[in-house]
């Protein structure tokens, strides 16, 4: 493996200074001249038919300067999906119908925010209630009140996977089980509530600052819904606190920013309370998961059928990528010859589900190792020797997939079982202790372009300066997750330079190279780190050349750049410093500027993702027997990333990840009540505090991803996965009670003992 | 919501009592502002008037006598409470049920007192509190009076302090020879969070065997509740882990729990029992001098 000089260091965050002195700007810490604030009017009910709304009360309040409602904007529907038309399927606000609690239906524009929000309070909208939806089963019964009157029995899509002979392989196996599991909302709760600021200028023109993992979708998507030129559209990405899925599409308030500033000549602010963030918000899809497999008596896999039902709520966002994704993750990361899986979409009249860490993996991967540790319980086996025998290796081809390329996932289950002691603490017959298993793999970006654009998945250009200086663009998001700081140390990799020759300019549409599809699926760094490495090395062919013709190098030499010197390997002497070569290749084009467009498109790698990442998780529990109450003591993780590029952010990645796989298992989740979300603060929506974090132990496997740049792959996004199935089956091995139903509460700990007896 | 009332900052207990009697119901006393700023935001109370008391001198007083026993100032800090050296001797109960409420940033705000007026089922300071016998001082422009904190709570965000009285202090005897306090609360986040359940016990011993005991619970009624037949379980025995548990059950039949988004009624009552039984356990130890 090559030696790196600044890949693999743990280079502290280009970002780091400035969060931790409170100096980083977000959108909400914008404030420009004449700007007013925006609120928006949301729907109190699930389901019903707008007759009438009164606007004229609010507007005469003094200080409003603009209220609109559906009737006022165009009537164009937007949503990710622009590959299908008909899968995009909402308003910005709403025209004939609402469909869930929080539902956007107004907006009102005002000098400042206690304003507009008392204006929302004159607005006065006429109602016809209609029966509503609110889980899978009832959506899909036969009658259901349909949430979109054009979608027949209320689901939006279906997925079909299929390969290998799924009947004959079941009459084969020796031992075959079905089971059903269901799991939770959770909300992404970024630190950072969504915000926009929108300024119009006076040929027209909109720039929209926003806190969003996706300026180009949202460029695009306010061009269509305001029907302006994508190029009249400007969209800045400030720093942002956050977004784990939740920030990647156009939002109704955004629009509403862009349209008010174009119709009141004054920039438009609107940001969210923690309180619509939660109620209203997008969540990780609920989802029922109906599965069966078969094994050989010695553990072998024959086949899987699973049934997914995706709890979508009231409109698809990005729900068709987390259906096409969770049946992906329900045969990824074991060798199943025989698979059928049925993903369906289906709409309630509840907030919108979307993306969410993962993007279907949590659902999915509860449900299939949990479904792993009761197989192994049954045949008898150890579970992580039954996960060895069928464990994916390298070169496995997925059917209609892709062909795996680097894999170190027996490597992650040999290293996690060293690392935990598991062989010994697995025995211990302790009370109320036990170490569990789970298990994740995971995509380095999606290849199947939904949003159906014309530009590369990624692009960076790079300016190189006779001062011995670059800059590096790109509209690659950076929304906490570190790429600021990995492009750039890749890009200093490439080109032997520090990181502070570095100036880096991201994420803003009117100035960064088009396009960027955003930051999702964990694609940043293996897309935009490989577009950098191709603007990277365009520039040093044209450095080499210069260097080489002034040295008069043998065409054989090879050339490096390296500590800031551009020359030939092994002669350094035969060398200038990199300014000086930017210099030579100036005057060479007689003083044009030395300016490198790089991409990277999937190309030949199916239609999911280009690379895979892999891992494995113990967990190990104490649980108080008498009130339930869970305390996870350690996790060790062992995981495969390809090259690390950064080894702090790797560390952050697996840290966060851990947090948030905590709270998936044990005490997140959106409680509702038909179609109200009754816990929206943070007191009763219950995030893991620092305090409950355990103690955690971490190890990387080795590997070289071919597709990636430098070797490297996803990090951090698969690993939310393990987290609850490892800590469901160490609280099976604690307490006997076995959870089928995410979360693992104290109160089902206690019954699920009781039910034992 | 556009909130407008009026902000006053008094520097002496006199004119709290004033401004108390001239706006009457319409006003709102601010200590910390940990429950009443959220309120205010929320809609769900509109002052005409905001007193803050912070800037009242000596009103942040911790004191403690060997006669006259503990006292707590209205505008005491919870962290403050926590950390003083007398009540970690001589009240260690109360520094832990002042350590289990909220978190850090809110104990350095909050106060105790504040945590009693706010009057939530909930209040982790309530249990204890009542359980030692702890006294309310109101104030008001007419005069004094001494509420034993068990008669102070109402109901839900309800006390028996009205318009134009101020609780200037709580205090609390001293513990008796051969008595001990505990206090232990959950909640489904099991170390920083609104506990689920609480309880907070007291007791006596003289020539081993339990003289008094008293077993107050939270978060499992309108208010933080007694538990008299658990208590009448204790009285005169020789403490053992089979009477507390025994107790422990006796004070879960008493409680009335409620069903919400915290917890379910039926795992509250289990939880309480549990709870009451393992700080019986902890009382007694701290009786023994354990």
């Amino acid at each position: 493996m090559a030696a790196f000089d600044i890949v693999g260091k743990g280079v502290p965050r280009t970002d780091a200074r400035a969060k931790a002195t409170g100096s980083a700007t977000y959108t909400d810490d914008i404030k420009l001249p004449g700007m007013l604030h925006g609120r928006l009017l949301r729907s109190p009910v699930a389901h019903a038919r707008i007759l009438n709304i009164d606007t004229s009360r609010a507007k005469a309040l003094p200080g409003v300067k603009s209220v609109i409602t559906g009737a006022d904007i165009p009537p164009v529907r937007y949503g990710n999906w622009r590959l299908f038309p008909n899968l995009q399927d909402e308003y910005a606000l709403a025209r004939d119908k609402v469909r869930f609690i929080g539902d956007e239906v107004a907006a009102v524009a005002a000098v400042d925010r206690d304003t507009a929000e008392e204006a929302l309070g004159l607005i006065s909208v006429e109602y016809e209630e209609l029966p509503a939806v609110f889980d899978v089963d009832a959506a899909m019964r036969r009658g259901a009140p349909l949430v979109h009157d054009e979608v027949e029995g209320n689901v939006s899509l279906d997925r079909k996977i299929r390969y290998g002979d799924v009947e004959s392989a079941f009459k084969e196996a020796d031992y075959v089980r079905k089971d059903t599991f269901t799991v939770q909302a959770v909300s992404h709760a970024y630190l950072e509530p969504c915000s926009s600021v929108a300024q119009c200028d006076q040929d027209g023109r909109i720039t929209l600052w926003t806190s969003t993992q996706v300026p180009y979708i949202v460029q695009c998507l306010l061009a269509s819904t305001l029907k302006m030129r994508e190029n009249d559209i400007r969209v800045i990405k400030p720093t942002v606190g956050g977004g784990f899925g939740g920030k990647m599409e156009l939002r109704p308030w955004e629009f509403c920013a862009a349209f008010m500033a174009r119709s009141t000549g004054k920039p438009v602010k609107f940001t969210l309370t923690r309180r619509e963030e939660l109620a209203t918000g997008r969540r990780r899809h609920p989802m029922k998961l109906i599965s069966k497999v078969g094994f050989k008596k010695d553990g072998t896999l024959l086949a899987k059928d699973l049934k997914i039902l995706l709890d979508g709520g009231a409109y698809n966002a990005m729900g068709p990528t987390a259906t096409f994704l969770c049946g992906n993750f329900g045969a990824m990361l074991y060798r199943y010859p025989a698979y059928r899986f049925l993903g369906l979409h289906v709409y309630t009249n509840k907030p919108p589900a979307s993306a969410m860490r993962g993007f279907g993996a949590p659902q999915s991967l509860f449900a299939s190792e949990t479904q792993m540790n009761l197989a192994a319980e049954e045949l008898g086996i150890d579970p992580i020797d039954l996960r060895l025998k069928n464990a994916q290796v390298p070169g496995d081809e997925i059917p209609d997939v892709a062909t795996i390329s680097s894999c170190g996932f027996r490597e992650c289950l040999e290293n996690v079982a060293v690392m935990s002691d598991w062989k010994k603490k697995r025995k211990s017959k302790k009370k109320g202790y036990g170490v569990g298993i789970g298990c994740y793999s995971f995509i380095s970006g999606g290849v199947f372009n939904w949003f159906n654009t014309q530009y590369a998945f990624s692009t960076a250009e790079v300016r190189a300066f006779a001062d011995g200086t670059v800059h590096l663009l790109t509209m690659a998001s950076d929304i906490g997750q570190g790429s600021d700081t990995v492009l750039k140390q890749i890009l200093a990799e490439e080109l032997g330079l520090a990181m502070q020759d570095i100036r880096l300019t991201t994420a803003d549409t009117a100035m960064t190279p088009q396009a960027d599809l955003g930051t999702w699926g964990s694609r940043v760094t293996l897309m935009a780190g490989n577009a950098v490495i191709d603007a990277a090395r365009q520039i040093k062919e044209q450095l080499f050349g210069a260097v080489s013709a002034r040295f008069n190098l043998n065409v054989i030499y090879d050339l490096e750049c390296k500590g800031g010197r551009v020359q030939a390997v092994g002669k350094p002497e035969r060398g200038v410093s990199f300014g000086e070569a930017v210099a030579m290749v100036q005057k060479t084009n007689r003083g044009k500027a030395l300016v490198v467009r790089g991409s990277y498109t999937p190309r030949r790698k199916g239609l999911v993702t280009p690379a895979f990442s892999f891992g494995a998780q113990v967990a190990e529990v104490q649980v108080d027997q008498r009130t339930g109450l869970v305390d996870v003591k350690n996790m060790w993780t062992a995981h495969d990333c390809g090259t690390v590029i950064n080894s702090k952010s790797v560390e952050g990645q697996l840290e966060g990840s851990l947090h948030m796989g905590l709270g998936y298992a044990l005490s997140e989740q959106l409680v509702m009540d038909g179609g109200v979300t009754v816990n929206d603060t943070f007191l009763d929506y219950k995030i893991p505090t620092a305090l409950d974090m355990p103690h955690g132990v971490s190890a990387c496997v080795p590997t070289y991803e071919p597709e990636g740049p430098m070797g490297a792959k996803e990090a951090g996004e698969g690993m939310v996965s393990p987290t609850a199935p490892a800590i469901a089956d160490a609280v099976h091995r604690a307490t006997g009670y076995r959870c089928m139903d995410l979360p693992i509460t104290p109160e089902k700990i206690l019954s699920g003992m009781k039910n034992k007896g | 919501m556009i909130v407008r009332f009026e902000y006053f900052a008094p520097k002496s207990l006199d004119e709290v009592l004033r401004l108390l009697d001239e706006y009457g119901p319409d006003a709102c006393l601010l200590a910390g502002g940990t429950d009443l700023l959220l309120k205010i935001r929320a809609g769900a109370v509109t002052p005409t008037a905001v007193i803050a008391i912070k800037a009242v001198k000596g009103l942040d007083l911790i004191s403690f006598d060997t006669t006259k026993g503990l006292f707590i100032g209205a505008t005491a800090l919870l962290s403050d409470f926590a950390g003083h050296p007398a009540v970690t001797k001589h009240y260690p109960a109360l520094r832990d049920a002042a350590l289990a409420t909220a978190n850090v940033q809110v104990r350095n705000m909050g106060t105790v007192i504040g945590n009693l007026c706010n009057a939530s089922p909930c209040a982790d300071n309530a249990p204890t509190l009542i359980a030692m016998g702890g006294t309310a001082v109101v104030e008001s422009r007419n005069g004094g009076r001494c509420v034993p904190l068990e008669d102070f709570f109402k109901g839900p965000g309800q006390s028996v302090i009205g318009p134009g009285e101020i609780v200037t202090s709580v205090t609390v005897p001293v513990p008796p020879k051969g008595s001990g306090a505990s206090y232990l609360s959950l909640s489904q986040r099991s170390r920083v969070d609104m506990s689920a359940v609480g309880a907070g016990v007291f007791v006596r011993l003289e020539s081993s065997r339990i003289a008094q005991a008293s077993i107050v619970m939270g978060s499992v009624g309108p208010v933080p509740m007694r538990a008299s037949k658990a208590e009448a379980i204790l009285a005169g025995k020789r403490p053992s882990a089979a009477l507390f548990a025994r107790a422990g059950e006796a004070a879960a039949k008493e409680s009335k729990p409620i069903s919400d988004v915290r917890a379910s009624a039926s795992y509250r009552r289990q939880a309480v029992g549990v709870l009451v039984e393992r700080a019986l356990g902890e009382a007694a130890a701290r009786a023994k001098g354990d």
